[in-house]
């Protein structure tokens, strides 16, 4: 296992544009410990989602290299990626995009089994989940039953269920009031007083206030670092 | 949760949505099978009717149809001759003419003469056959049962029949015959009247003894291909139109039926390609307003692989259930229109347009299957080269 859950050197990313190409991500280098909470804050449109997106493996950057656990993962075939963010990674996005259809148990163990987890673990690692978010009693319900908050919780819990290194969060808090958002903040504490790393995209300070290392970014860089 | 399951749920997500699509389905489906029953059907009849009746070869003067062509002389002795070849078990010739009932109530009616055997060109379905009458003071004679209704007969009545056999004489004297049975013939129309004889009466009632045939009907001896006793019989009488059923079915293949089967074949390629656009369309738009949870899920570690096998499904769940309802649809559609065509008139009345057969079935589920898969390869397509970060980033910006 890698000191680092993630390494970045010279990371950037431009985006070929019809009026000329467009950098997002300017020359970003940095690392995340396994143990660290990172929220990553700046103006709109400064590069942060695009940073997230590189991180997870759902893009890859123009330039510039990372290393998840050590391991340069970008050329990587496709599957092989997808397996990567299935068992080790976990996203939690601000509009939650839970399945419809699907109960909240069920879109909590949806990625266990994909994982190939069997289903006593799946039953046990669920119930533990949605104990865990303090949505035991709403197992049975579907996204359009639950309010924003909880369907935040879901979410997590769902982005962890795999037990992932990294849990990456971009703007959790972005649709939900102020006194919810603080619920979603103090589970994410939790998760990361569980030995998870996170990197967290957030415009609220109150969130960024939480994590012990923050990164402010401008223009597709980054320009301050603080610790708390 | 397979991907079976999930494209259940997905698919009945908006039940209504998902119940339109299988309507949509089936009735296409519904038409698509009937159009495949129908490119057979007729033929598949024809060769049934042509079995049924238990003899597999027809002998004739000339290549057309009998009737309209000139009759065989030396019917008795043909008829032994071919009857001693080793592939040939039976043979009876028989010969159709005109003829009128007269009397109170008269009807015309096609009047066959032939030879009882145990194998009769009819099955009697009331009294006896011909050859159960000794002792009468009249020859025997078989009605069907449309003339039975029209003229009240009942087995033991007696009934004057004026033949119009014969070019020979204009006005030809009666006979009087008694009724032994009521008989069905296989190649009767619905509403055709019939009566048959034994070939000497017939002759007696043509005015004279001819001993000619329309056409032979000839059983191949249990085990013999029809078609080598079909050349034996060529060999023997060259002159002569031998034809097995198979090649007569072929015949009318190539004439009579040709017409239905490309009618068929047409309709059922554009129905093929109303099921593969209706799938393709609805799996395109739902894989469009899907995009975002898509790419969320492939950020969750779904591989390419895992969507396009959950949209495969959702594909094929659509089309086997709509295709599996289009079945009894199908069926009781081909049943109405099969009546609708049997009211033309001059077919015989077991023959049928639409026959259901596991090779249409086969068929059926083949290219339905094919329109499925091939309707999913789009909506796969984009689903699985969906960009994911663009996509999620699309979703909150738009
Ligand atoms: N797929 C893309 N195609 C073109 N340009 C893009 C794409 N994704 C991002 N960009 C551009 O890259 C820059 C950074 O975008 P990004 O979404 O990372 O910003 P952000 O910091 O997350 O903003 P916000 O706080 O509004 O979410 C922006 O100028 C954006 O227009
Ligand atoms: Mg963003």
């Amino acid at each position: 296992m890698s000191a680092t859950v993630i390494e970045t050197t010279g990371l950037t990313k431009t985006f070929p544009m019809p009026a000329g190409p467009v950098t997002a991500l300017r020359d970003v280098s940095f690392s995340v410990a396994p143990d660290e909470y990172v929220a990553v804050t700046g103006p709109s449109g400064c590069g942060k989602s695009t940073l997230l997106h590189l991180l997870g493996s759902v893009d890859t950057a123009t330039s510039g290299t990372l290393l998840f656990d050590g391991r340069d993962i970008s050329a990587l075939p496709d599957a092989e990626r997808s397996r990567i963010r299935l068992t080790q990674i976990g996203f939690v996005f601000q509009r939650f995009y839970l399945l419809p259809m699907l109960t909240a148990w069920e879109n909590v163990e949806l990625p266990q089994g994909e994982a190939g987890a069997s289903k006593a673990e799946r039953r046990a690692r669920t119930a533990e989940l949605l104990d865990y978010v303090g949505l035991s009693q709403r197992a049975r319900h579907r996204p359009s039953q639950l309010s924003g908050g909880e369907m935040q919780r879901v979410a997590i819990a769902r982005a962890i269920a795999n037990r992932p290194r990294l849990l990456l969060a971009d703007e959790p808090t972005g649709e939900l009031d102020r006194s919810t958002g603080e619920q979603i903040a103090e589970l994410l504490d939790r998760v990361h007083a569980d030995g998870n790393a996170i990197v967290v995209v957030t415009h609220d300070p109150a969130i960024a206030a939480r994590a012990k290392r923050r990164l402010e970014m401008r223009d597709g860089e980054i320009v301050a670092e603080a610790s708390a | 949760m397979n991907s079976f399951y999930f494209a259940w749920r997905s698919l009945f997500r908006q039940p209504v949505r998902a119940a339109l699509a299988i309507a949509g389905v089936a009735a296409i489906g519904a038409l698509l099978f009937d159009m495949l029953l129908l490119s057979q059907g007729m033929l598949i009849s024809f060769r049934d009717l042509l079995d049924d009746v238990g003899f597999d070869i027809r002998i004739m003067a000339t290549a057309s149809t009998p009737i309209s062509g000139p009759r065989m002389a030396d019917a008795a002795a043909t008829a032994a001759a071919v009857e001693a070849l080793p592939e040939i078990d039976a043979v009876v010739p028989m010969r159709i003419g005109q003829a009128r009932i007269v009397g109170p109530d008269s009807v015309n009616l096609t009047l066959i003469g032939s030879v009882t055997s145990s194998r009769d060109a009819w099955t009697v379905v009331e009294g006896v056959d011909l050859d159960a009458i000794v002792g009468s003071d009249h020859p025997p004679l078989v009605i069907n049962r449309n003339v039975a209704e029209e003229l009240a007969l009942v087995p033991g009545a007696t009934v004057t029949v004026r033949s119009e056999c014969s070019e020979r004489y204009s006005v030809l004297p009666t006979v009087d015959f008694v009724v032994s049975g009521i008989a069905e013939f296989p190649f009767d129309p619905v509403d055709q009247m019939t009566a048959a004889v034994a070939m000497p009466d017939f002759d007696r009632a043509c005015g004279s003894v001819m001993d000619e045939a329309d056409v032979f009907l000839v059983a191949s001896r249990a085990g013999e291909y029809p078609e080598m006793a079909v050349k034996a019989i060529t060999r023997l009488r060259p002159d002569l139109h031998a034809y097995s059923n198979a090649q007569l079915v072929d015949r009318f293949q190539q004439v009579g039926f040709s017409y239905f089967r490309q009618i068929s074949t047409v309709l059922a390629t554009i129905t093929l390609f109303f099921a593969f656009l209706l799938i393709s369309a609805l799996l395109t738009v739902s894989v469009n307003q899907r995009f975002a949870e898509i790419a969320a899920l492939r950020a969750l570690g779904f591989s390419r692989r895992r969507i396009a096998t959950d949209l495969l499904w959702e594909s094929i769940l659509m089309v086997g259930t709509g295709g599996l309802l289009a079945l009894p649809l199908g069926l009781a559609l081909a049943t109405w229109l099969d009546r609708i065509l049997k009211a033309m008139p001059g077919l015989p009345g077991d023959l049928h347009f639409f026959v259901l057969h596991p090779a249409a079935v086969a068929t059926y589920v083949a290219l339905l299957s094919t329109a499925g898969v091939l309707a999913a390869a789009y909506p796969v397509f984009l689903a699985s080269r969906l960009p994911m970060a663009s996509t999620l980033r699309n979703e909150v910006v738009g």
